[in-house]
């Protein structure tokens, strides 16, 4: 018991250690169970323990569920309900079994908890009381589950604080008059009902007693060394709180653990909590998608690197993964590689280090981008497990293969000099510090660059809801199910456009998109298919809203990040139309669930639209009314528009920004993030239209050698810096070209209704120009309330650009009225 | 509802008939005892049968060995020549729960609700033994007019044993 290693100065904090000689309560200290500040007293030190030992037997009695005990009728509940075989999940029985599935599995690690004889924690108290702990903790925390290693991580707080006790009782009888109630210099005993005790006896010990004797004896409290003091004002029992105040209690062992324990876990508002490591899933708050573990082995390796490098690539060359040895090492808080002594000495430094988040002084998101270096505790940690690396530096150097690496790692000697260690880990911290800030600049890794991506995609979406998908294809079913929702819908409720976010991961929405794309391109010609293809289109549209916005953000970032490296502009392009492809789609969607009977318009709208637009599909079956021709054109004007204005529809909260198809460009060197504030005013009426506008769009540009035709526009298009606008053009050109030479070309095979509708459509193009002119006024007026995405639009030449696309649609709807 | 884990032991008093019914309850739970009936295809089950669980002695027996069928003296003299605290009986196809002597006589009833010909409506029925210690808690799980419906006993041992 006795600490045969003397603890080192640890910096500044000397404050904070003010029980150096109980560990129990230094811990607790240091872990935030109870008050650190210096100024608070003993009294409040007991109240706070009085008070987490009172919140967790109510947890107990709370959880530890003995359906058995219910033995009135009033306590038992509805039996059909409660009885052992019920499947009802809120049975007792239920929680019962459930308790002792979980007890089960924490008994199978207890059992093997430090075997060696005369262990303390093989004895069936402390046993259960680790076993009541542990379920209690795992049962309030049902998202971790119990994991081996959890009992690891608790046994060293219960023998830290058992050993507290054993120093108090031998306190206790060193010191004894100050633990016992006497007055008038006789103890009060329970049996001495009476006391007759020898006045004349009395009065002649009082005046025969040595000096010293009496001296030592009528020593006040105060005059003890300081140590003794804290240790009988800990215990006493009628300070602040009574019994349940006595901060070195034997009785409480099992809540004051419970607290350590949990305190640890939790990391108390802190950068390091310990249960992060036992999580499976990244970590909601992590940048990276990367279980904690791993992130924090790879900063382990990290900080190797800039402190051995040869080291470092030594082991990387060998293919030995950090989280091999790192996994156990950082789970336990490398309880596995010490023993028990040595253990608790390097948790008296780990703990003494301050967990709360530093401020990193880097780039905002992209700093710190190890969550464990983000504390000087989990800095210290990693210095730790660093120099037990560097221990080792001889041995794994001439290792020759992964397997003896990691024998060696997993195998760490035991008689290792700790002080030499800590000391180590202490000169690692300061370089650790310095590395983290500067993090952010370096690219190592490959998962913190595509942390880096997706951070900036983040950042930039920040605004947007749209749902992240992982990067795979979807399967039809899961569309199906989207269409069914979106039918249901009967009204957008997407009042407030969302701010395009215009980095999103092109990826497989890219795929996706095309595949349906090419599905759609060629609509039944039959007219008697009217319903079936509004269904189709409508399924289709749906399913390409969902992509769309889906992708939304991916989109966003996959095109900005290409668009960072310069990507390929065929890919680009090609993105553009899938983006605009997805928007229109979206756009459509939005449209059909706000006018049903808009179905059949769309679907005209499709098919007038797929004629211009592509010349392989065949004239589809149209509704020549009137109405649904305008409503069409309306459409495809506001396609138009939301293109020209680049704004962001939110069907129904996707976020799928029509920037996103500018920014693809890649010529474009400002990726046009917000689209959606032009736009912001007269879109929603025309969103549905437009949607269907573009869903046609996107088949048409499928259909077509878009990419040529796009390159083309680039060179036209650069003339104007928004991205957005340009793109629009270039895309409206490319269109329009596509539309105009198709509509040469099977001029002959559109029947008089197809020509009318076009003229109808023409006209209703050029009434939407009109509104969008107008709205550009507005939304000149407007551009300073945009969202800080708008920041990269130069709103001025956005206008400029935006009519000058403006006067195109002139041109093509004059186009489509001559035909 | 009878799920595999959650049973330690199944006693059944006879009448399976058939290996395929014997195979199910074993997947249930792979510690069965099992008595033979009269219409078991099974030569090898026992005609009574006696297991020892917590602080509890149960006999097992079908029950058609006992005449008149279902008489609870007659019933009690096979307790005491088995030296049980429960015993558990069946063969009636109606649940029925006696506490007798210091002892339990318990008939499950009939598990499928077969044909009886010495009882009218035959409900299906069965029973959870919750055994803790010196106390037994008793869960009748009875299937009426196509609901469950449970209902409880409790019975306490006593620790005097010995018998007249």
């Amino acid at each position: 018991m006795s600490e045969s290693i003397p603890r080192l100065e640890s910096g500044g904090s000397s404050d904070r250690r003010r029980f150096e000689g109980l560990r129990g309560v230094q811990w607790r200290l240091d872990l935030g169970v109870i008050p650190a500040a210096p100024s608070s007293s003993i009294d409040d030190l007991r109240r706070v323990t009085a008070d987490s030992r009172r919140r967790y037997a109510s947890l107990r009695r709370r959880l530890l569920v003995d359906p058995h005990i219910s033995k009135d009728g009033s306590n038992s509940p509805n039996l059909a309900m409660d009885n052992p075989l019920s499947q009802n999940p809120d049975s007792s029985w239920g929680r019962f079994f459930r308790n002792a599935e979980l007890e089960k599995m924490v008994d199978q690690d207890l059992l093997r908890l430090y075997p060696e004889d005369g262990s303390y924690f093989q004895t069936p108290g402390c046993q259960g009381m680790l076993r009541r702990i542990l379920l209690l903790w795992c049962l309030r925390h049902p998202e971790y589950g119990y994991r081996q290693g959890m009992h690891e991580l608790l046994a060293p707080l219960v023998y830290v604080l058992h050993v507290d006790i054993e120093r108090l009782s031998q306190v206790r009888e060193l010191y004894e008059e100050h633990f016992t109630d006497k007055f008038d210099e006789l103890s009060f005993h329970d049996n001495d009902l009476t006391y007759n005790f020898d006045f004349k006896k009395f009065s002649d010990t009082l005046e025969n007693g040595s000096s010293q004797e009496n001296a030592s004896k009528v020593r006040s409290i105060n005059e003890l060394d300081p140590e003794i003091q804290k240790i009988i004002l800990l215990s006493d029992a009628y300070g602040a709180e009574g019994e349940l105040g006595i901060v070195l209690s034997e009785k409480f062992m099992e809540h004051d653990a419970y607290c350590m324990f949990d305190a640890l876990m939790s990391g108390v508002n802190g950068s390091v909590a310990m249960a992060d490591f036992f999580a499976h899933s990244p970590a909601c708050g992590s940048k990276a998608a990367l279980p904690p573990i791993i992130e924090a082995s790879a900063a382990l390796y990290h900080l190797l690197s800039t402190v051995d490098s040869s080291l470092h690539s030594h082991l990387v060359e060998l293919g030995v993964e950090p989280q091999y040895f790192a996994l156990r090492w950082l789970r336990v808080l490398f309880g596995r590689e010490f023993s028990l002594q040595d253990l608790l000495a390097i948790w008296d430094e780990i703990f003494a280090q301050d967990n709360r988040k530093m401020d990193i002084v880097a780039e905002d998101d992209e700093g710190s981008s190890f969550r464990i270096l983000s504390s000087s505790r989990g800095v210290f940690i990693a210095g730790i497990a660093v120099s037990m690396i560097l221990h080792l530096r001889s041995s794994l150097l001439a290792a020759e293969n992964a397997t003896s690496c990691l024998q060696k790692l997993l195998n760490f000697p035991q008689n290792v000099d700790l002080m030499k260690l800590i000391e180590k880990a202490r000169s690692l911290q300061a370089l650790a510090l310095e590395v983290n800030t500067s993090t952010s600049s370096s690219s190592s890794g490959a998962f913190v660059q595509s942390k880096r991506m997706v951070g900036r995609g983040h950042s930039l979406s920040s605004d947007s809801i749209s749902p992240r998908t992982p990067l795979n294809l979807v399967p039809d079913s899961y569309w199906e199910e989207r269409w069914r929702n979106l039918h249901k819908e009967e009204e957008l409720k997407g009042g407030s456009l969302q701010k395009q976010v215009s980095t999103k991961k092109k990826g497989w929405s890219e795929k996706v998109k095309l595949s349906l794309s090419r599905t759609e391109s060629d609509p039944s010609p039959a007219k008697a298919e009217n319903i079936k293809k509004v269904t189709r289109t409508s399924v289709r549209r749906s399913l390409l809203e969902d992509l769309s916005r889906q992708l939304g953000s991916d989109e966003g970032a996959e095109k900005r990040s290409s668009h960072q490296i310069g990507g390929q502009k065929d890919h680009l392009s090609v993105k553009d139309d899938l983006a605009r492809s997805e928007i229109h789609n979206e756009f459509s969607c939005a449209d059909e669930e706000r006018r049903l009977s808009a179905n059949c318009g769309s679907e005209e709208n499709s098919s007038i639209f797929s004629d211009p637009v592509s010349p392989l599909s065949g004239p589809i079956d149209h509704e020549n009314d009137s109405e649904k021709s305008s409503v069409v054109s309306n459409l495809s004007l506001d396609e138009h528009d939301d293109q020209l204005q680049s704004t962001g529809c939110t069907v129904e909260d996707s976020p799928l920004p029509v920037s996103d198809v500018p920014d693809n460009t890649s010529l474009k060197s400002e990726p046009n993030n917000d689209p959606a504030g032009k736009a912001a005013i007269g879109v929603k009426e025309r969103r549905p239209l437009s949607g269907k506008f573009q869903w046609l769009w996107k088949f048409g540009r499928n259909a077509s050698a878009e990419e040529t035709s796009n390159k083309e526009e680039s060179p036209e298009a650069s003339k104007s810096s928004d991205v957005e606008t340009i793109y629009h053009d270039a895309a409206d050109h490319s269109v329009i070209d596509h539309s105009i030479s198709s509509g040469g070309i099977k001029g002959d095979s559109i029947d008089g209704n197809m020509i009318g509708s076009l003229r109808n459509l023409g006209q209703s193009m050029i009434e939407h120009i009109q509104v969008i002119e107008s709205v550009f006024q507005q939304d000149r007026g407007q551009v300073g309330s945009l969202e800080n995405f708008s920041k990269n639009l130069l709103v001025g030449k956005g206008q400029v650009t935006a009519m000058s696309a403006l006067k195109e649609l002139r041109k093509i709807s004059n186009l489509l009225s001559e035909m | 509802m009878l799920v595999p884990g959650k049973i330690q032991h199944i006693i059944c008093t006879g009448n399976l008939c058939i290996k395929e019914v014997h195979d199910y309850l074993k997947t249930l739970c792979p510690d069965l005892h099992i008595t033979r009936g009269e219409y078991d295809e099974e030569t090898r089950y026992p005609e009574t049968k006696t297991l020892t669980i917590g602080q509890f002695k149960l006999g097992l027996c079908h029950g058609h060995q006992v005449i008149p069928w279902g008489d609870l003296d007659s019933l009690a003299m096979l307790q005491r020549q088995l030296d049980v605290d429960i015993l558990v009986t069946g063969h009636t196809h109606q649940f029925t729960a006696y506490k007798h002597e210091g002892g339990v006589v318990i008939n499950p009833g009939s598990a499928t609700g077969a044909y009886s010909s010495i009882t009218y409506d035959v409900n299906p029925s069965f029973v959870l033994m919750d055994i803790d210690g010196l106390r037994v808690v008793v869960y009748v799980y009875e299937l009426i007019d196509g609901e469950v419906k449970v209902d409880k006993i409790d019975f306490k041992k006593t620790t005097t044993t010995t018998a007249h």
